[in-house]
């Protein structure tokens, strides 16, 4: 009996970690393909390995378009968008939760009403009213069109609601304003609800790529996702410049790769905690 | 919580964080409406109400009903295998000790890469004659398809795409659910003899059931908002067979600038998703474990 549950568990090991393999394939070919020439990738027989590794694809595909530019303008929008959103939805999720004013509970349904409902509905009007604050094409634009997230919202609102009443009255009593209460207590208590709710809204930013592409059009604001999808179509029909977009394409993966291999923790443990991001 | 707040203190907790929530979400949700009875062009500054025109346009648009089937297909043709090998991948880990993490990194790791890289490398996968897929195939004697190029093909080959990126995500939540699960029910169900069937009709599913609903109900509103994978594999094509109700909007909207019509497709999108937002509060206060 033991034994037969012995290799029912190898076996299954097997199976689930064939699947895992399968699940990274497409990553581990897109790398291995950027290494390849262009003679490779289109011969009739595949091959697995390059047969001799082309690193000057990467230099090739950086030459070919601004793809640091474009990282950096993605690292930069994502990151100020966090902060900025983090900043707003504490002050909002302690308002919703430890403060006393009319409409809170209609507050509260508006805002999860606008959590379910599609951000493309908003497109049309958003895109004139960006037009009309003048900031077409800048990544101010980006960044001041993305400033709520509804999610973050609620996963604050979520943890400030288990933080316990009698902290808050005891600091209220001592006189502390409702301002040093949140900064000081509620939230350094909510660590890694902030620090889930900035993974989750990075990467939704990061990787967002329809509102970017309606409203940035000069390649100095583009970001990652934008410039490499322009960059795509621009090469035509798939042939020559293959191993050159998968090289861009694995420079445009790699910030995500790095980030989830040094914050693994983060994201097993804790993503079901929540329901990711819009976008 | 016994005193009011004072009103510096709700412009600075309520109204300041909320005008951004005010200016790109509530706005613009009103305004779609509201453009949705005009023959708005974006060019022009004026523009006439004409009604319900924009909507009795489209349900007299051979192409609307074209969009609104393939949506209803791609949601069925995601969500139902995303949250039945998300359950399965999540039985098999549960089982799994020292090796259940790297396993599951590995299953979860698409979900975090971007759509649009992604499916440069998969619309690459799907070639037709020398992508890997079809190599396969062939290798085994099977047919190839025109994955990307054949109309009976492409929606598929764009919900490949989708499975695969959100099965891990959908995995994670089960996960949790199943950890959550007390062992002491499954030490009885051993004491009884229970079958592995039994157990998994009896104990799991029921035990997972608020999970399912929960991540049904988000795969399905996320499915019609797909567009990355669309604008990448198909753009839509080929002959409007991957043309979404989300794609047709984009292309009503940003490719021929026709507003009115645009967002009469947007309000009906935001009425489907309402009502799927409004079942899903309605069922969730049936259930006790959530």
């Amino acid at each position: 009996m033991q034994k037969a549950n012995q290799t029912e568990k190898w076996l299954l090991f097997l199976i689930l970690t064939a699947i895992g393999i399968f699940m990274v394939f497409p990553m581990v070919w897109m790398m291995l393909s950027s290494l390849k020439t262009t003679e490779e990738v289109l011969g009739s027989t595949m091959t697995l390995l390059p047969r001799d590794p082309q690193w000057g694809n990467y230099s090739g595909a950086l030459e070919l378009a601004p793809f640091l530019n474009y990282i950096w303008n993605s690292l930069f929008t994502a990151t100020t968008i966090v902060i900025v959103q983090l900043f707003l939805s504490s002050l909002l999720a302690y308002a919703l939760t430890q403060m006393a004013f009319r409409g809170r509970q209609t507050l509260f349904t508006v805002i999860l009403a606008t959590y379910m409902l599609p951000a493309a509905a908003t497109y049309v009007p958003s895109y004139v009213i960006i037009s009309r604050m003048d900031l077409m094409d800048t990544l101010a634009g980006l960044i001041v069109s993305n400033l709520v997230n509804v999610f973050t919202i609620f996963l604050l609102r979520q943890n400030f609601l288990k933080i316990p009443k009698e902290l808050i009255e005891a600091a209220r009593a001592d006189g502390s304003s409702e301002w040093r209460i949140l900064w000081e207590i509620v939230v350094p208590m909510s660590r890694n609800a902030l620090i889930n709710a900035s993974i989750l809204s990075f990467i939704g930013n990061f990787n967002n790529y329809l509102w970017p592409s309606l409203i940035t059009n000069s390649e100095e604001n583009y970001l990652i996702s934008v410039g490499l999808n322009r960059f795509f179509n621009s090469q035509g029909a798939f042939g020559d410049t293959f191993p050159l977009i998968m090289a861009a394409t694995v420079i445009s993966v790699f910030p995500l790769i790095l980030i989830y291999v040094l914050l693994q923790k983060h994201f097993i443990g804790t993503i079901s905690s929540g329901s990711g991001v819009k976008g | 919580m016994n005193k009011k707040s004072s009103v510096l203190e709700l412009i600075v907790f309520v109204w300041i964080p909320l005008i951004p929530l005010i200016v790109f979400w509530i706005v613009p949700l009103l305004v779609t409406v509201w453009l949705s009875f005009t023959d708005w062009d974006y060019i022009r500054p004026q523009f006439d109400y004409v009604g319900l025109e924009n909507y009795v346009g489209l349900i007299t648009d051979v192409a609307f009903f074209q969009a609104m089937g393939n949506t209803i297909l791609f949601a069925l043709a995601t969500v139902i295998p995303i949250l039945f090998l998300g359950f399965i991948f999540a039985v098999g880990l549960n089982r799994l000790r020292k090796t259940k993490n790297i396993v599951q990194s590995l299953m979860f790791a698409p979900w975090i890469t971007p759509m649009i890289g992604m499916s440069i490398v998969w619309s690459w996968m799907f070639d037709a004659r020398v992508g890997p897929i079809n190599q396969f195939l062939g290798g085994l004697g099977l047919p190839q398809p025109d994955w990307l190029t054949d109309s009976n093909m492409a929606i598929w080959a764009v919900v490949i795409v989708t499975v695969w990126k959100n099965i891990g995500w959908a995995m994670l939540f089960f996960s949790d659910a199943l950890s959550k699960i007390p062992s002491a029910l499954f030490e009885v169900s051993d004491v009884e003899g229970a079958s592995r069937w039994h157990r998994v009709r009896y104990i799991l599913i029921p035990l997972v059931s608020p999970t399912s609903l929960f991540l049904f109900i988000i795969l399905t509103l996320d499915s019609l908002q797909a567009y990355d994978q669309i604008n990448v594999l198909t753009q839509g094509g080929p002959a409007g067979s991957t043309r979404t109700l989300l794609y047709l909007y984009y292309e009503l909207a940003f490719q021929s600038f026709n507003m009115g019509a645009a967002t009469a497709v947007a309000v009906l999108i935001l009425i489907i998703s309402a009502m799927l937002a409004l079942f899903s509060m309605k069922i969730s206060k049936k259930y006790v474990f959530y």
